[in-house]
């Protein structure tokens, strides 16, 4: 394990971001490493999220924004461009996976809410979804809680099982990078508590970069620190 | 003035818009109640003839309002057969892919279009009309699709307006979850951003059947008559309620004929509650098989 947390996983180079006509990061280098948790925290509005949707081109899916630079992953065969035309959008984004801020369960049922990432990767075989989606609900700490009611409406739930399901629905793909855009700044101690547990679980089978504002979160569970202030990363120390 | 006494001005003040609004709603359904409720009967509908037999088309309705009301929903359903398809695509181009520049424009020509009074939209489907009578074919006639396709034009900035604005309102975060979660910009529409917006999608189609029923100035110039019995086709003249009603209100010879035209404003009233309900319960379908069917 010691020796697969020492190997990185992401290199960013010279990576810029602009943001209606703003620019929010300039000339961003920083490794990332491998199975372990690296939190980024920092002033609000100085371009944290944007840079977690530098790292998976999510940023191309929102107006005004516009990205620069390079950014490498090792997805087992070497480092790879992932702004190289020859990289497929959609396998980029199952390999790099998201949980955004406020837990976002799609208008479907718990199931069909795992399910559906599943279904964009071209799964069929109905019992081997079905596999996958009790395993990622297990890994997300949540399927004693929903297992009886799986065609229930997802948003019914309560937030931190919400947020839980967004982390299932994230983790059914077996992500190599998962990345966490604040993700327990809406919810109570218990459930904090919950993710936090989970994260430190998860970090054996993905590397997790996490945007935090809570400096005793970020002392709990990240292996690396980076503050981004004045439209730069840097790191502040290690566990 | 004091914050507190503001507060409850304001709120004496809204408290009395919306009693105004409920009143005026209660008094014309009131009215229509009174007037119309004695004259709805069999009768009224299907005059002499059996409902049976009228509604397996065996005898033809002379005396009753049958003929419109079966012009009126076939109105209906082409009208927003024609204009849902449409103004759904243009409605989900304009909030997902149109360029800012085309959009501004493109929103600007939808406001126009829903400002321009229903007679002018009669006029240009009469226009049309002619002008395919005289040079595609002398049989072109004013006639149930000419109506139809004038009453989608009328309606389709309300659906195409109601959808980009549902569109446009989604949240960022639901609307990047999709993609995050590796699907393509089709995938996140037709699987997480149209069953999001379902609910105010369903309020732009109940606007416009309402329109498609109760417009009568577009109906006047393309096709509708007085008397013609339940449209053979879709290129035959035809009956409609509003048109019945206002016929009837303007020419009546004695007071019952007037009640007969109230008679119909309440048919009138309960097909489009009838349309509404459909509407309605075709959402909360699509919105329930959307959420549980795997």
């Amino acid at each position: 394990m010691s020796k697969m947390k020492d190997k990185v996983k992401v290199k960013v180079r010279q990576v810029a971001f602009h943001y209606g006509g703003h620019q929010v990061l300039k000339g961003v280098n920083t490794d990332i490493f491998a199975h372990c948790i690296t939190s980024i925290s920092g002033p609000s509005g100085q371009g944290k999220s944007s840079f977690l949707t530098v790292l998976n081109r999510l940023w191309e899916s929102m107006d005004g924004a516009r990205a620069s630079g390079q950014v490498t992953i090792d997805f087992g065969q070497g480092f790879e461009d992932i702004y190289d035309r020859k990289m497929s959008l959609p396998w980029l984004r199952q390999q790099v996976g998201t949980v955004f801020q406020v837990p976002n369960p799609l208008p479907m049922g718990i199931f069909k809410n795992i399910c559906f990432p599943l279904k964009l990767a071209g799964e069929k075989n109905k019992d081997h979804m079905r596999c996958q989606v009790e395993q990622a609900l297990k890994d997300a700490f949540l399927w004693d809680e929903v297992k009886d009611r799986l065609q229930k409406d997802a948003r019914l739930l309560s937030g931190g099982q919400q947020q839980r399901l967004c982390i299932a629905r994230a983790l059914v793909l077996n992500p190599q990078i998962l990345l966490l855009d604040e993700p327990t700044s809406s919810l109570d101690e218990t459930s904090v508590a919950v993710i936090e547990d989970l994260l430190l679980s998860l970090k054996r089978q993905c590397t997790i970069i996490m945007v935090t504002h809570y400096a005793d979160q970020v002392r709990r569970i990240a292996d690396h620190r980076f503050v981004l202030s004045k439209m730069q990363l840097k790191q502040v120390g290690d566990e | 003035m004091k914050a507190g006494v503001q507060d409850r001005i304001l709120a004496m003040f809204s408290w009395g818009c919306a009693l105004v609004l409920v009143s005026g709603l209660a008094a014309v359904l009131g009215f229509l109640l009174v007037r119309g409720a004695p004259a709805l009967s069999r009768e009224l509908i299907f005059g002499s003839v059996a409902p049976l037999d009228a509604l397996l088309l065996k005898r033809q309705v002379f005396y009753g309002i049958f003929p419109a009301v079966a012009g009126t929903v076939c109105l209906v359903v082409f009208s927003i057969g024609t204009a849902l398809p449409v103004g759904l695509c243009a409605g989900i181009w304009l909030a997902e892919y149109a360029p800012r520049l085309l959009k501004q424009i493109f929103s600007l020509v939808v406001d126009i279009l829903a400002g321009i009074p229903s007679i002018v939209v009669g006029l240009f489907g009469f226009s049309i009309t002619i002008f395919l009578h005289h040079f595609l074919n002398n049989r072109v006639f004013p006639c149930l699709l000419i109506s139809a396709l004038a009453l989608a034009f009328l309606v389709l900035p309300y659906i195409i307006k109601t959808t980009q604005t549902a569109m446009d309102s989604l949240p960022l975060a639901l609307r990047l979850t999709a993609p995050s979660l590796g699907a393509s910009r089709l995938e996140n529409i037709v699987h997480v951003l149209v069953p999001a917006a379902l609910p105010d999608l369903a309020s732009g189609v109940i606007l416009a059947i309402g329109r498609c029923a109760e417009d009568t100035a577009v109906i006047m110039l393309t096709g509708v008559v007085a008397t013609a019995g339940i449209p053979k086709s879709i290129f035959s003249s035809y009956e409609a309620l509003p048109f019945y009603i206002y016929y009837t209100a303007s020419e009546y010879a004695d007071a019952s004929e007037l009640v007969k035209a109230y008679g119909a404003a309440l048919v009138l009233l309960l097909i489009c509650a009838g349309l509404f309900g459909l509407a309605h319960l075709a959402r909360v379908w699509v919105a329930h098989r959307a959420r549980v069917r795997t």
